[in-house]
């Protein structure tokens, strides 16, 4: 793996995690608005959940070096 | 004296709670239900419709357009609460540009520790010998 596609795996694992760690935050303060009477345990699972969930993704992504990350193009109608 | 059980609710003067008092508490319980559960439901739609906890690219594109979207949303909001309350926001000189490279430095760190660590116990044996010759050739 070289040091760039090293570097870009790293850049998507930070941003995942910050985007994973603040949907599990925000989820939980909708729940503990909610349904629990704001309590603390909704943030705390919902933080920890999404912070899991963004290492798990890392994981992966690091453990499978051969796997292309692509995005679909629309075909263009002539 | 034994007190018997009676079924049915009974205020403290004996009477019976009128029903139209259940209906009234059940449908503002279901109201507020319907309320919670509408907002909490359309929140986690939300995080599926954009595939916020899905792949690790789907996350980084939302980070992305979050990103672009965001600041002028705020810029816009700003200008509308300006025109709205007739208070003038004073503009901010721009922040200075800093350009530090933390990858590169943390690199070139982690490779100078390193380094330091792989030659300590050569430099060590050479400096501790030349300290050993310093001191012998004072002693004599």
């Amino acid at each position: 793996m070289s040091e760039s596609e090293l570097g870009r795996k790293w850049d998507r694992c930070l941003a995942d995690a910050v985007v994973k760690i603040g949907t599990g935050f925000g989820l939980g303060i909708v729940f503990s608005l909610t349904f629990f009477k704001r309590r603390m345990w909704p943030l705390a699972f919902g933080s920890g959940m999404g912070l899991g969930m963004a290492y798990s993704n890392c994981q992966h992504d690091f453990q499978a070096p051969y796997l292309l990350h692509g995005k679909y193009v629309k075909e263009q109608e002539q | 004296m034994r007190s018997e059980c009676v079924l049915g609710a009974t205020s403290d003067s004996g009477q019976e709670a009128p029903r139209d008092t259940w209906f009234l508490q059940g449908w503002k319980a279901s109201r507020r239900f319907l309320i919670k559960g509408s907002v909490a439901g359309g929140a986690v739609y939300l995080v599926y419709d954009q595939e916020l906890l899905g792949p690790s690219d789907k996350s980084q594109a939302a980070l992305q357009k979050a990103g672009e979207v965001v600041p002028p949303a705020m810029y816009q909001f700003s200008q509308y609460v300006c025109q709205q309350t007739g208070l003038q926001i004073p503009q901010l000189p721009a922040p200075p540009k800093i350009y530090f490279p933390i990858r590169d430095s943390w690199n070139a760190g982690i490779m100078m520790v390193m380094s330091a660590l792989s030659v300590a116990p050569s430099k060590a044996r050479e400096y501790s010998k030349e300290g050993w010759e310093y001191v012998k050739a004072r002693t004599k």
